[in-house]
């Protein structure tokens, strides 16, 4: 069964003149195990999404289950033992030591002035080491960095022990590093049978990380299926309002120029895609056939071909300042 | 190594508080002593055991002066810290204090409308000062109360705790205007009453007031204890709070009143004793770096007593005859304090981001 299910679910919030409708008709599901995305573009109704399936906010229409209960009649309490959330905002105090953030964790669980019983303790002390956050323990959230901070509040989410989990762009405000060893946690979370809801703009975490997408569009029903579907089928370039000649999905890059001198680039593995980025920053166009070739021997040489002339350089830099030079004399 | 550190955190907080309790026993005694007449600690000790002072002038002082003066002052600064800082934690705000809901400007219209109605009727100045006193705690409870109903009806009406503040601040902004009018078309002699009344003052209350003004205060304060658990976990903020499983709105409700249990009582008491609701928690959270409310409730109940007490021995001037308002030896002193510690502290880590 289901952990969490839709029914013909409409969300949106109350303005003056009655409901603002975001999305109507949702019908969703999420199973054990499951990582799945929610993508779309600002102001879809992501959060809003998050918020009414977790309880935050009212459905507008149609209904929310979890298993085989409608989350609305669900005590608060049992709700809290079902879904945990991370949101973008940050906790309202940041002079809690990291232990104690944790240990808020267990609120739906411990004693009526919030007293841990020893069962408390080992499952904070479990997740604080799952998610290897031993060292930085007693610090106090102000003194964590983002990345730190957003690796304290997935293990207070771990530690309510929900079977769901859901999060509100984990990654936005994140280096690569941090987003990798967030995406890593995740995953270890669903192996653990966890669901794991997350909303993103991210790709890779779109097409790296997740088992299904869901895209949310302006004026259209939601879509959704694995990643690799929709890609080919151009559903999340649809989504995102991405060009599909601008934005390449298979290497994460974004070409912002077109309609430059057409340059071919020769050559095996990284080099040749880097060589091949360098040229597209500078405004060329990477083609098959043109009377301008760049070969790319190894990561320290490079050959420009001009027709019959041939320079060789032992620098990306050289390589431009060539190719611009010969490009004005034409 | 989760066991070994909330074992040691265990250790280091019971032997803070026992030390804190044994310095509100001292302050207790201290307080007693020092006065207009200084009477030896020894007497007193003798005194507390049952026996006499020695001097029946230095019993009759004890018994109808300092003791339910030393009484009132103990419980008072727990009772504005705990309000304060349930205001401090329900706002997110660090400029939040027991007042922000407007009880102490209900207490004063009411004070000010028996004052000056008493005085249009004729029949205030007749009135022995027992009965004077009644009719200003009175009047100023039913204010507060008429303040926290409306509060409390505008809790159900809107989401946000922030709209519940900003309509507290405007119920102050109106009865303060009330005030004034009132002020305005009234004699000197009212003025002067009102302005004695917003003085405050630990020391006028009797054995009898004493009896109503105790229970209420310690009910209120076993009330923050219970209420410790789901203000943790609005530290969070509300949409955690919600998703660890509180009840919002129930819990708005139950610190609302808490904190005019608390304010409004001490108000109708003893008049509205500014400063020490909003300093007190940010004093005690920076001494003391925890922002856990199990540990903040006893830490300020005790702290708030010593300090209080401390503060009413100053406002005694010892060895001379007149004693200072309260009110101003409250803040003369307190605000340096928080100065000092907030210059040392470089930043306001410690309280609430916006």
């Amino acid at each position: 069964m289901s952990l969490i299910s839709t029914r013909e679910l409409s969300i949106g919030y109350l303005v003056k003149s009655g409901n603002k409708v975001l999305q109507r008709g949702i019908n969703v599901s999420i199973n054990n195990g499951e990582i799945i995305s929610l993508v779309g573009q600002n102001g879809v109704g992501k959060t809003t999404f998050i918020k009414t399936i977790s309880g935050l906010l009212p459905s507008i229409d149609g209904e929310v289950y979890f298993r085989d209960k409608r989350i609305i009649s669900l005590t608060t309490r049992k709700l809290a033992s079902a879904i945990s959330l991370v949101l973008t905002e940050k906790p309202g105090s940041l002079n809690l030591s990291v232990i104690e953030l944790v240990a808020l964790g267990r609120h739906p669980y411990s004693g009526s002035l919030g007293v841990l019983r020893d069962k408390d303790k080992a499952v904070i002390e479990r997740v604080i080491s799952e998610t290897g956050i031993n060292y930085m323990a007693n610090k106090k959230l102000f003194e964590l960095s983002d990345g730190q901070l957003q690796i304290v509040m997935i293990a207070r989410a771990l530690a309510q022990e929900t079977d769901v989990i859901i999060l509100d762009e984990p990654t936005a405000h994140l280096d690569l590093h941090n987003k990798i060893e967030v995406m890593r946690l995740l995953k270890k979370i669903a192996s653990q049978g966890k669901a794991v809801l997350i909303s993103t703009h991210d790709i890779q975490i779109c097409a790296q990380l997740s088992d299904r997408l869901w895209l949310f569009n302006f004026n259209s029903p939601l879509i959704q299926g694995i990643p690799e579907d929709l890609i080919l089928r151009g559903a999340i370039h649809e989504t995102l309002f991405l060009d599909k000649d601008t934005f390449d999905l298979e290497h994460g890059t974004v070409n912002l120029s077109q309609g430059g001198i057409p340059v071919v680039v020769e050559g095996t593995g990284n080099t040749v895609f880097w060589t091949a980025q360098a040229l597209r920053r500078k405004g060329f166009e990477v083609t098959d056939k043109s009377d301008l070739k760049v070969k790319c021997n190894n990561p320290a040489e490079w050959n420009v071909i001009s027709g019959t002339k041939t320079r060789s350089c032992s620098s990306l830099e050289q390589v431009l300042n060539i190719l611009e030079q010969s490009s004005n004399l034409q | 190594m989760i066991n070994q550190y909330f074992e040691a955190s265990v250790r280091k907080w019971r032997g803070l508080l026992l030390f804190l309790a044994a310095g509100l026993a001292g302050c207790f005694l201290l307080n007693l002593s020092f006065g207009s007449v200084d009477i030896p600690l020894k007497g007193i000790s003798s005194y507390l055991f049952g026996k006499s002072t020695g001097s029946d002038s230095w019993d009759l002082i004890l018994s109808n002066f300092r003791l339910p003066k030393a009484l009132t002052a103990t419980l008072v600064g727990g009772a504005l810290g705990i309000s304060g800082l349930q205001m401090q934690t329900l706002f997110k705000n660090s400029l939040a204090g027991p007042y922000v809901l407007g009880i102490s400007s209900g207490a004063g219209l009411g004070v000010a409308v028996a004052i000056f109605l008493g005085f249009y009727f004729g029949g205030f100045l007749e009135l022995s000062g027992i009965g004077r006193s009644w009719l200003l705690v009175v009047s100023a409870g039913i204010g507060a109360l008429l303040v926290l109903l409306t509060i409390a009806f505008a809790a159900n009406r809107v989401r946000d705790s922030v709209s519940l503040l900003i309509i507290g601040l405007m119920f102050g902004a109106a009865s303060g205007a009330v005030i004034s009018i009132l002020q305005f078309f009234s004699q000197a002699e009212n003025i002067q009453a009102y302005v004695i009344w917003s003085f405050g003052s630990l020391g006028s209350l009797s054995w009898i007031e004493l009896s109503v003004f105790i229970p209420i205060i310690l009910v209120g304060l076993i009330m923050a204890f219970l209420l410790s658990k789901p203000l943790n976990a609005l530290l969070l903020g509300e949409n955690y709070a919600i998703s660890l499983g509180l009840n919002m709105k129930l819990t708005r409700h139950l610190i609302i009143i808490n904190t005019s249990i608390l304010a409004g009582t001490v108000t109708a008491f003893c008049g509205p004793i500014a400063f020490f609701g909003i300093a007190l928690p940010h004093l005690t959270r920076m001494l003391f770096n925890t922002t856990n409310h199990l540990l903040l409730t006893p830490l300020i109940i005790l702290f708030g007593g010593i300090l209080m007490l401390l503060f009413d021995i100053i406002a005694q001037l010892p060895g001379s005859e007149s004693t200072l308002p309260i009110n101003a030896i409250t803040a003369l002193f307190g605000a340096p304090f928080v100065i000092f510690l907030l210059l040392r502290k470089k930043n306001l880590n410690y309280t609430f981001q916006s």
